[in-house]
């Protein structure tokens, strides 16, 4: 199908707006924080954009994030609040390295994270389809379940015996090979973008995908159109939690050979809530999360040159990141929340 | 001396965002005091002329005057602050709020910060109902009241506001016979006290009633005022259409065949709880149009719903073409051949956020004709039977493409028609088929059932519009309080029959 251009142009041009918009704002901040704003930016874009290896690591910084922002952008898009893609990482990323380590093959581990996302995802589907519990409460307080659970399943059943400080890793037999030699760029990435390419399709050219369209936009029409909205809460979340499942297992799987979960998780949290942000920034649509995904993981990519080279504090980093996802998340937000209200 | 127009309107253009060319340099103008007529065809840009008189849109092109000064209004409180008010085709009301609660919404003094006089809107309000005898419950939830009522707060939210031109965007259109004359006695009443009205209806029999005189659009252009007086409805019609209208309804008279829809013995509750189906019992035939007719909120939507699976049913049984169907999903009525037209085009009949093409298949969206492997829908084949849809019913629509919210409300109406009607039915259901829906388009949509019938199929008509009921039903139910006071034949009672009715009370003769 022709994609329709003019559908797109206005959340396009909304979203390049709020890019320029959030930049500006973080330039600000920086200034008054004794930066010189120019030098900032220049070293974050030409550590994310400058060279080989910054362009690859921008591109597997993108991965994961694209993944988690798939799940909210299917949770939206079908009248979900789905924000439980955090909680559902983790799972990924242990169901990954448990069956590899079992049976070392990519797609033992890639069937890993699938089975733990969809798995860990039924759990509000289920609530909400039986109980009517909302979306919004049970994933965040699954997430931390989720994370209680994840830490003591690190800690306490999959620890690598000769480093205390991590699990095992996944073995170099189900490794996705590296992508470029000495950066952490493997093909995890290809997944990424196959998995947002399949989203679409499902989501506008098959059946599935029309009748979880029909359902968020409008309940009743759905029923009306012999269409059954418990079945579509319940498709949604287990096509989110295949995302965020996968997210898990391409990050045991896509680093190279030493990486694994460290001991405090500290390397594969966060994931969740980034991709809110992308998902928002990407209007919610598998395509523009593409795009938007790459932008985070620029964001994510440049962040250490621009300590390096401008000598802004990690922290201050993070700043004009936050500044920069809210300003360009605004949109979205707003689409969101006038859908919300007005349910 | 000619005095000065209390509106003005001059080259008023309008293009939408996504290039529609709405109105064309329309010149319209209305006088103090007069109740005038808007009149033309679905899409012809009624609603969106008078959207720009009352600040909800802002034209491309044109001047409006105000008591012969220039305004430009930015919001419908500008509008409002000229004296100004508009109830739109589609209500507005908060359904969970009450009446007074909706009126005083958003007014200037109740803001966030400021403390709610209630008592003295209350008085105000109670005033404003004596002046005109137009009461409607203030404390109850607007979602209780019926549509009727919800309009008659509507009308009272606007003038609560104190405006003196009145816009009413086809208000008739949801209310029965007798409450249009309780509409047209408020509307005469406040003439008297000086107001303006511009009555917007596609009734010509209601325009020649209230109006004084009429303006009549066709494709975003006038085409002329006329004094009502000096029209008939055949040149009204002909100015909206282009060409001379020969309007009927050909209706053989056939014998009806083997029952398809029975309903026996059947209880439905409504959203309160409350019994809103008390133990119906009726057959459908093939080859019969099966009217229902009564008041709004007397059963009627609860019975629809129960019969096509999207309510639960209570007590008793529904059966298609000898099946038991009780409680079925809507998806399995629909494969054994039912369609159904639903009463509420925005809520329910369409997701007005997705284009034509994705509308027009929404319960028909499994057959095989849009299939292709893995689960695929076949576009290709979905835009050639949008098209079909379009085409065949003259649905006015930008581009199938489109989204749904973009078509005029009589369009949307008649994709909803065109897409039920190419389920071909066994049964049908017609909830309201024509509401909002224009003089030729509703000669055709009528025919069609009509055409239906004579092919044998078993069509089920609901409908507020009297003389709808009454010139295609073979048999007719009246329905008071979810009983049917009686079961009729159309040519075998008066109105005056029909009315007492439907208000409860039964033929003595
Ligand atoms: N939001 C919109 N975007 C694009 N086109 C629109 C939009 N709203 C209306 N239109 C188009 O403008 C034209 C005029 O529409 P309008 O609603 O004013 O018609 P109308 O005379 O009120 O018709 P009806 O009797 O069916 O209510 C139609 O062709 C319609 O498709
Ligand atoms: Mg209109």
């Amino acid at each position: 199908m022709r994609v329709d251009i003019k559908g797109f142009t206005k959340p396009l041009v909304e979203s390049l707006v709020a890019i320029v918009i959030g930049i500006l704002v973080g330039a600000i901040i920086l200034a008054f924080s004794g930066y010189s704003p120019a030098e900032a930016y220049i070293a974050l874009f030409n550590g994310a954009l400058g060279s080989k290896y910054g362009l690859a690591m921008t591109l597997s910084s993108a991965t994961p994030i694209i993944l988690t922002a798939l799940t909210f952008g299917i949770g939206a898009r079908t009248g979900l609040f789905n924000i439980g893609g955090e909680g559902t990482v983790y799972f990924g990323a242990i169901m990954a390295i448990i069956l590899t380590n079992l049976w070392g093959n990519v797609l033992m581990g890639l069937f890993g994270g699938i089975l733990a996302g969809m798995a860990w995802m039924a759990i509000p589907a289920i609530l909400k389809v039986l109980r009517g519990v909302n979306e919004v409460v049970s994933t965040i307080m699954l997430n931390w379940m989720a994370y209680f659970i994840a830490l003591y399943i690190v800690l306490q059943k999959i620890p690598n015996p000769e480093d205390p400080n991590k699990t095992l890793a996944v073995p170099v037999s189900a490794r996705f090979p590296i992508i470029m030699k000495g950066t952490e760029l493997s093909w995890a990435f290809a997944i990424s973008v196959i998995a947002a390419l399949i989203t679409y399709y499902i989501l506008w050219h098959t059946e599935l995908g029309y009748e979880l369209r029909v359902s968020g936009y409008n309940e009743r029409a759905a029923r009306y159109g012999g269409i059954n909205p418990k079945k579509a809460i319940i498709w949604s979340f287990l096509l989110g939690g295949i995302m965020s499942g996968l997210a898990g297992a391409t990050e045991v799987m896509g680093r190279p050979p030493s990486y694994a979960i460290s001991q405090g998780m500290a390397n594969i949290y966060g994931y969740g809530f980034d991709g809110i942000g992308v998902s928002l920034v990407g209007r919610n649509h598998p395509l523009g999360i593409i795009f938007s995904g790459i932008f985070f993981g620029m964001l994510r990519a440049g962040a250490t040159s621009m300590q390096i080279e401008a000598g802004v504090p990690l922290e201050m980093v993070k700043v004009v990141q936050g500044v920069i996802v809210v300003t360009i998340a605004i949109p979205g937000l707003l689409d969101l929340l006038k859908k919300v209200v007005r349910r | 001396m000619e005095e000065v127009p209390i509106i003005e309107m001059k080259g008023i253009v309008k293009v939408y965002p996504d290039g529609t060319k709405a109105l064309k340099g329309v010149d319209f103008s209305v006088k103090k005091g007069e109740i005038h007529g808007l009149l033309g065809e679905n899409g012809a840009g009624k609603t969106t002329l008078m959207k720009i008189l009352s600040g909800m849109l802002h034209p491309t092109g044109g001047k409006i005057f105000v008591n012969g000064k220039e305004v430009r209004f930015k919001s419908p409180a500008d509008a409002l602050a000229n004296g100004i008010g508009m109830v739109h085709q589609h209500f507005t009301l908060v359904d969970v709020f009450d009446g007074l609660h909706n009126i005083i919404l958003g007014m200037e003094g109740h803001g966030l910060f400021s403390k709610i006089d209630v008592e003295k809107a209350k008085e105000k309000l109670q005033k404003l109902m004596d002046e005109l005898n137009f009461q409607v419950p203030l404390d109850v939830p607007v979602e209780k009241l019926p549509v009727g009522v919800q309009q008659r707060i509507e009308i009272l939210k606007t003038l609560y506001r104190d405006v003196d031109v009145l816009i009413l965007d086809e208000p008739t259109a949801v209310l029965t016979p007798i409450e249009v004359k309780e509409l047209f006695e408020v509307l005469r009443k406040l003439k008297s006290q000086g107001k303006t009205i511009i009555f917007i209806s596609h009734k010509l029999r209601e325009v020649m009633e209230i109006t004084d005189r009429v303006t009549v659009l066709r494709k975003g252009e006038l085409i002329g005022t006329v004094n009502t007086r000096e029209t008939t409805p055949k040149e009204l019609a002909k100015m909206m259409v282009g060409r001379e209208v020969v309007l009927k309804i050909e209706k053989p008279p056939k014998e009806a065949g083997k029952p398809v829809l029975e309903v026996k013995d059947l209880w439905v509750k409504g959203d309160r709880g409350e019994d809103a189906v008390k133990g119906l019992t009726f057959e459908v035939r093939a080859g019969e149009i099966f009217g229902i007719a009564g008041v709004e909120g007397n059963g009627q939507t609860e019975l629809i719903e129960a019969i096509s699976g999207l309510r639960k049913v209570e007590k008793g049984k529904v059966i298609l073409n000898g099946k038991d169907i009780t409680g079925r999903p809507p998806r399995e009525l629909y494969d054994l051949g039912m369609a159904h037209i639903p009463e509420d085009r925005i809520h329910m009949g369409l997701v007005i956020e997705m284009s034509v093409a994705e509308n027009s298949i929404l319960g028909l969206h499994w057959r095989k004709a849009f299939r292709g492997p893995l689960g695929l829908i076949r576009w290709d084949k979905v835009k050639e039977h949008a098209a079909k849809l379009v085409r065949d019913f003259e649905v006015s629509v930008p581009s199938i493409e489109a989204p749904a919210k973009s078509l005029s409300g009589g369009n949307q109406q008649k994709l909803i028609v065109a897409r039920e009607v190419s389920k071909e039915p066994e049964f049908i259901i017609a909830s309201q088929p024509t509401r909002g829906v224009d003089v030729a388009s509703t000669e055709y949509i009528r025919n069609y059932l009509i055409k239906l019938r004579n092919e044998n199929k078993a069509v089920l008509l609901v409908s507020a519009d009297l003389d709808e009921v009454l010139q295609l039903s073979d048999r007719m139910a009246i329905i008071y309080e979810g009983k049917f006071v009686g079961i009729v034949k159309p040519e075998e009672v008066t109105e005056e029959q029909i009315g007492l009715m439907m208000g409860g009370i039964k033929n003595e003769s």
